[in-house]
């Protein structure tokens, strides 16, 4: 089982101010680019690269992050994660990261894109420890199929486990089957075709909050349909149906640009990819 | 019939005051949609409740609990009572959940003489554990020696059962349209306690995005007759 397709681990510490990396590791199919400074305030921001180009059939990918006391990191990719078919196995990827004490964590990959036949499954086990901070999204869209068939992937799975001094607090269980569900029926995807999640946890998070973001992004549109509700621990989950990579990246954004604002008084750099 | 099964039967019963008469588990928000308005339109909503969320949830959970009580295995089913509450996202049905469960275990206590819902209480009472009816429940079909499948499908059906009722007065709906539906849903009853029977402990928690999001949305629901 320990064969993998691509490794990568990074721990990251506060030099002079500064997060840097302690470690950076990468092996096969993952590489992770020099970090980016986008502004003063020392956060750190690595883009993680494919140069496979998507994942293939019983592909094993491994991401380990951990993050010292006080660090600042925003971590994404380059691009969309491809998942072409996968006739005989699926194609699996585990990230565990570890956050200390006052550390602060953006976890924002490019979305998840489910080919024809595509099976894949991801599990994203995060601990926590009092004080950090963590903002994590993801997005699962449908990729282009010739026959105009929405929903060509056969399953994608999300499996997302966020511990809080070693107390399970979140568990966040995303299974689509497209291969034997009706995705556009009622309690499924109900007409559209790309969904959202993000999960932001932080001390700060109160009942105002919600409403202030309900406020900014909520709009009465057919366009998407969002959901917002508090955590059973200190912070929010957001889920968005829409039809386009875009229309969520902008009520991700929104929301990303309040919280930046409340609780570390920037404004979030935009992450250039091209 | 023996007396155990009758026993199991009075936590079915749709008087059984445990206040989940007020909670829609997001059926609320489709019927302000108009997305439910009708016994088809409720019977669609209610197969996909079933099949894409409270089987992976409270259905798979009282087996699991009951196979930890079977074992004498405690700390797994402190385990699942944190699993099935934060499983659950949507704050409205969460904390529901939650005072539903103790209100059952409350009055269990005083129908029923168990050490391990002491244990339970004491678990609650020290916030080390939330509450979930599906324990509650589990764990009084184990003490009746009621089989495992058996006590998975009488939970399904007290919790069906109850939301058909909050549907009649909420649709509305007509009280034989009511009874018809608890009678066509023998069926899917009897066919997601055997699903759940061949879950993987893997399975636990896997939800329908838009089920979900209408439990997020009824946070949002001006007027409501429904606590979720």
């Amino acid at each position: 089982m320990e064969n993998w397709t691509g490794i990568l681990r990074l721990d990251a510490e506060v030099r002079n101010g500064k997060t840097v990396a302690r470690n950076v590791y990468f092996q096969g199919a993952y590489k992770v680019m020099r970090p980016i400074y986008h502004d003063e305030s020392g956060q750190a921001c690595y883009y993680i690269l494919n140069p496979g180009g998507g994942y293939l059939d019983g592909d094993r990918y491994r991401i380990q992050l951990t993050l010292d006391k006080q660090t600042k990191l925003t971590l994404t990719t380059q691009s969309a994660t491809k998942i072409y078919k996968t006739p005989k196995s699926l194609a699996y990827q585990e990230t565990e990261i570890d956050l200390k004490e006052g550390s602060y964590l953006e976890y924002i990959p490019d979305p998840i894109i489910g080919y024809r036949d595509a099976c894949y499954k991801q599990k994203t086990v995060i601990r926590m420890k009092k004080g950090a901070k963590l903002l994590f999204s993801d997005i699962i869209t449908p990729g282009w199929s010739p026959d105009g068939d929405r929903f060509s992937y056969n399953m994608l799975q999300l499996i997302n486990e966020i511990y809080m001094e070693n107390e399970l607090v979140v568990y966040d269980h995303i299974k689509l089957s497209p291969a034997t569900q009706n995705m556009d029926a009622l309690g499924y995807m109900e007409g559209f075709s790309h969904l959202g999640s993000m999960i932001v946890i932080g001390e700060e998070t109160d009942p105002e909050l919600i409403d202030r973001l309900y406020q900014a992004i909520h709009k009465d549109t057919k366009e998407f349909k969002v959901g917002l509700s508090l955590l059973p621990t200190a912070g929010f989950t957001l889920r968005v149906l829409a039809n386009s990579t875009q229309t969520i990246e902008r009520i991700f954004a929104e929301c990303h640009s309040i919280i930046s604002r409340e609780w570390f008084n920037i404004t979030p750099s935009f992450l250039r990819k091209y | 019939m023996d007396d155990n099964i009758l026993s199991l039967f009075q936590l079915c019963d749709s008087s059984f005051p445990t206040g989940a008469f007020s909670h829609s588990y997001g059926l609320e928000s489709y019927i302000q949609e108009d997305r439910v308005h009708d016994q088809a339109s409720f019977l669609q909503w209610l197969n996909v409740y079933l099949n894409e969320q409270l089987i992976y949830s409270d259905g798979l959970a009282s087996r699991l609990v009951y196979e930890a009580l079977e074992k004498d295995d405690l700390q797994k089913v402190w385990q699942l009572d944190r699993m099935l509450t934060v499983q659950n996202l949507p704050r409205e049905t969460r904390e529901g959940t939650q005072r539903i469960g103790e209100r059952m275990l409350k009055l269990m206590e005083s129908l029923y003489d168990i050490p391990v819902f002491l244990d339970y209480r004491e678990r609650i009472t020290n916030k080390q554990s939330f509450g979930h009816p599906a324990i509650v429940f589990t764990m009084i079909g184990h003490h009746l020696g009621v089989p495992k499948s058996t006590t998975t499908l009488y939970y399904l059906y007290s919790t069906i059962s109850t939301l058909v009722q909050n549907a009649v007065r909420a649709i509305p709906l007509g009280q034989t349209a009511g009874q018809k539906t608890i009678q066509q849903f023998q069926g899917p009853l009897n066919r997601a306690t055997e699903k759940i029977q061949g879950l993987d402990e893997e399975d636990f928690g896997i939800v329908s995005p838009g089920l979900e999001l209408s439990q997020m949305k009824h946070e949002r629901v001006n007027i409501r007759i429904f606590m979720s």
